[in-house]
């Protein structure tokens, strides 16, 4: 089947670099205005929009692809100030193509201005509920004096407050969780130009037995990037017995950070 | 320069990866789009997979970059 659908993954305002590699894959450029757009022909046994619809239920078939998509638009990264587009936007022909640079003109170079020498950090942080509540004592002045009077009490006493201390320590992981992703948060927004807050994922989606207490990106400077990767560092050897877990992955292209407007 | 997800896209989870790349950068303005429904449908596919303890194991050894 012919390949007469155009995917495309990014457009970059400088002339891209494309290698031996990426040519032999079909990447290609296409140049609209002041931008360079970066496609591949696609065939519609992949990507009609039926077709598209079917392969989407195939997991192995989206990782595929949407690692293909990443690993392009972050090759282009090496040479060019990217807008990445999301995974599989497909235009059925050039001149629709052309007609959406066109139309988007101003918002493009807005966007291209916006993330120029920036790069999009992602930090993931979670927190083992089990290693609060051993130290929640150091951790909260509540717990501390309740279990100061329970010391001291009389064992039926004892027992009741022992009770009210549970219902405690569930209130103040809480509380603790809520500072925590706070404070973390607060730090790398002041090395950031710009942040964007995700959903906290449930365990079921993070395969992980902790809490995720901070789901965040952050658009770094090139030149503040050293200053991030170690405060990430220097967090995680502070608050690493504290029972939080950092997980920072970048640079990615600036996903997070694109806002294409309708044209006034 | 410091490593780059290039060279070690393998490395990030499927889940870090679809956060991006289905939501996120330029969106719903091609002529063939994914739809939110679609979206959800690949999420669920997703957490069919995750709750296989197999695919757990898999997931949980393909560590993301951590710098």
């Amino acid at each position: 089947m012919i390949n007469d659908l155009i995917y495309v993954y990014c457009i970059v305002n400088s002339l891209p670099e494309l290698d031996h590699n990426m040519k032999s894959k079909g990447l290609k450029f296409l140049i609209f205005d002041d931008f360079y757009v970066i496609v591949k022909y696609v065939s519609e046994n992949e990507f009609s929009e039926e077709n598209f619809k079917k392969n989407l239920s195939d997991l192995q078939w989206v990782e595929s692809n949407a690692r293909e998509h990443i690993r392009v638009i972050s090759e282009m990264m090496d040479c060019c100030t990217v807008i990445p587009f999301n995974f599989g936007t497909i235009y059925t022909s050039e001149a629709s193509l052309k007609k959406f640079v066109s139309d988007y003109y101003a918002s493009l170079i807005e966007n291209f201005h916006h993330i120029k020498g920036k790069e999009e950090w992602s930090v993931k942080i979670y927190c083992d509920r089990k290693a609060l509540s051993e130290q929640i004592d150091e951790l909260s002045e509540e717990a501390a004096a309740l279990e100061k009077q329970i010391m001291a009490s009389s064992p039926g006493k004892a027992f009741l407050l022992k009770i009210k201390k549970t219902g405690l320590i569930e209130n103040e992981i809480i509380r603790l969780h809520k500072n925590y992703g706070q404070k973390y948060y607060d730090e790398f927004k002041n090395l950031s130009e710009s942040t964007s807050l995700n959903n906290l994922l449930p365990k079921e989606f993070t395969g992980r037995e902790d809490t995720m207490i901070l789901n965040a990106t952050f658009l770094v400077n090139k030149n503040k990037v050293a200053d991030f990767i170690s405060t990430v560092e220097t967090c995680r050897k502070k608050d690493g017995n504290s029972g939080c877990f950092i997980e920072a992955t970048g640079p990615w292209p600036p996903f997070s950070f694109i806002s294409i407007k309708e044209k006034q | 320069m410091h490593n780059n997800v290039i060279d070690r896209s393998k490395d990030f989870t499927l889940l870090e990866l679809l956060d991006r790349v289905l939501t996120k950068g330029v969106v719903l303005r091609g002529d063939i789009v994914i739809s939110v429904a679609d979206i959800d449908l690949v999420y669920l596919g997703v957490k069919l997979l995750l709750s296989s303890v197999e695919t757990m194991e898999r997931l949980k050894s393909g560590k993301p970059i951590i710098v």
